[in-house]
């Protein structure tokens, strides 16, 4: 299955992505941005599912993030 | 010996003892967590992170703030200069009230003297919220950008009414930075109250370790920054990370306090901040009664008060009586309590005050041992049978 990465600003926005879309029914995780995807250190959240499902619940919830990238 | 027998009444400058679960969490932390939180992506650090945190959200909630709202700091004086100079380095005009601590009026002053920044400071009536509140409203200008005001007095505990200066705050668009070193944990303060800035230390009323503290933010002042650093963050940049709360915590953070301090939060809530402040008003009530019929000067009567106590005794300098208590074993404090304004708006300048302040853990019978060695050491007063 596809992989959605979501670059966060913060390790606390990642944190807080990660409860707020696992109270959603999203299971997701937070890990340390891979070095070809993000510009010095980062923490991103990744998940299962296409990001058109996650982000508009980010944005809602005010929660910003960086960038998207599928794998 | 005579350490361990010391009974604690100087909770206002840090709780001790500390809730069983704090000392477990620290000896937790300092066993299992030794990975540096948000600075890598390996299993230690994170899961120093995940329980760091679960710290913040507690925090945050306590505070009725959001979770990226809420800085860890080393202490409460720490939090007050992030805030007073991350609003003021630029210049303007500042507000601070004649009772604050050092750790507000001396950044203030620094300012002054190095930035360019106009200062007033208001009166505080005990009585009269309301006259209080029109000397702020007459003191504001085109320039001021902030108001500094603690919710209670480390010298006598005067609650100050921080409710309604944070709603004239709100009404004019200013910054409201209050210190609740005192309040934290026996006050429901409120980022909801108006506050823009909460500061507080852990370790009083909180029931964390030393050199812990915190600054809620309500969002809606943006802060320069005093320190920069690492932040585990876009690294590859120069600039500092704009995002709260790393834009706020350069540096590695006290992991073992911080994961003390959430054990210490949990415990307030556990047990409530108004059973905590009844418990320990009606120590105050019964020392400050048998203070009275010793004879001691008993200041702030009257007012509306956290659990603390200041007097003095007849004859004797504060610090001299201090020295006494600790001499039978009660520990109070004497001096100033870094609050040279507050000395001066009391009347206390020269003297300075004994500060007499419970927690949790002290009880009726030490506060009753406390007064017997008063009466029979330390004053002339024949105490009543």
């Amino acid at each position: 299955m596809e992989k959605t990465i979501i670059t966060m600003s913060s390790i606390t926005y990642a944190m807080k992505a990660k409860e707020y879309l696992n109270s959603m029914g999203y299971r997701c995780d937070v890990e340390r941005t891979r070095k070809n995807i993000g510009s010095g250190c980062g923490y991103s959240i990744i998940i299962r599912v296409h990001p058109d499902l996650v982000t508009p619940l980010l944005d809602r919830a005010g929660i910003p993030y960086k960038g998207i990238y599928r794998l | 010996m005579e350490k361990k027998n010391t009974v604690n009444f100087d909770n206002s400058a840090g709780t001790h003892p500390k809730p069983e679960s704090v000392r477990q969490a620290v000896a937790y932390a300092m066993r299992e967590l030794g990975g540096n939180p948000g600075r890598g992506g390996h299993q230690l650090s994170m899961a120093a992170a995940e329980r760091i945190y679960a710290v913040r959200k507690s925090a945050a909630e306590f505070f009725g703030a959001e979770i990226e709202n809420a800085a860890f700091t080393p202490n409460c004086t720490y939090a007050l200069n992030m805030a007073i100079k991350g609003l003021m380095q630029f210049g303007g005009h500042i507000i601070i009230s004649g009772w604050e601590h050092n750790s507000a009026s001396r950044p203030v002053y620094a300012l002054t003297r190095n930035n360019g920044v106009k200062c007033s400071v208001c009166e505080i009536y005990p009585d009269d919220v309301q006259r209080t509140i029109e000397g702020i409203r007459r003191l504001i200008r085109r320039d001021t950008l902030c108001v500094c005001c603690m919710a209670a007095s480390n010298v006598t505990g005067r609650i100050m009414p921080y409710r309604e200066i944070g709603e004239l705050c709100r009404q004019r668009g200013i910054a409201f930075v209050c210190d609740c070193a005192q309040a934290a944990g026996v006050l429901p303060v409120s980022i909801k109250d108006g506050i823009s800035f909460i500061c507080t230390s852990g370790q009083k009323g909180l029931y964390g370790p030393t050199g812990t503290g915190l600054l809620i933010s309500s969002g809606e002042f943006a802060l320069s920054t005093i320190i920069e650093g690492g932040t585990g963050a876009t690294s590859g940049e120069l600039t500092q990370t704009p995002h709260m709360p790393e834009k706020l915590e350069s540096g590695t953070l006290n992991t073992a306090g911080l994961i003390g301090l959430g054990a210490g939060i949990d415990f307030v809530k556990k047990h409530g901040i108004g059973n905590i402040r009844r418990h320990e008003q009606s120590l105050c009530k019964m020392f400050e009664d048998g203070l009275k019929k010793l004879g001691a000067e008993v200041y702030d009567i009257g007012c509306d008060r956290v659990p603390i106590v200041a007097f003095n005794l007849k004859g004797r300098t504060s610090e001299e009586t201090a020295s006494a208590l600790n001499k039978g074993g009660f520990a109070l404090r004497g001096g100033m309590h870094c609050a040279a304004l507050a000395h001066e708006s009391l009347g206390t300048g020269r003297r300075g005050a004994v500060r007499f302040s419970p927690s949790a853990f002290n009880s009726a019978g030490q506060v009753s041992k406390l007064l017997r060695y008063i009466g029979n050491s330390l004053t002339d007063f024949t105490p009543d049978q």
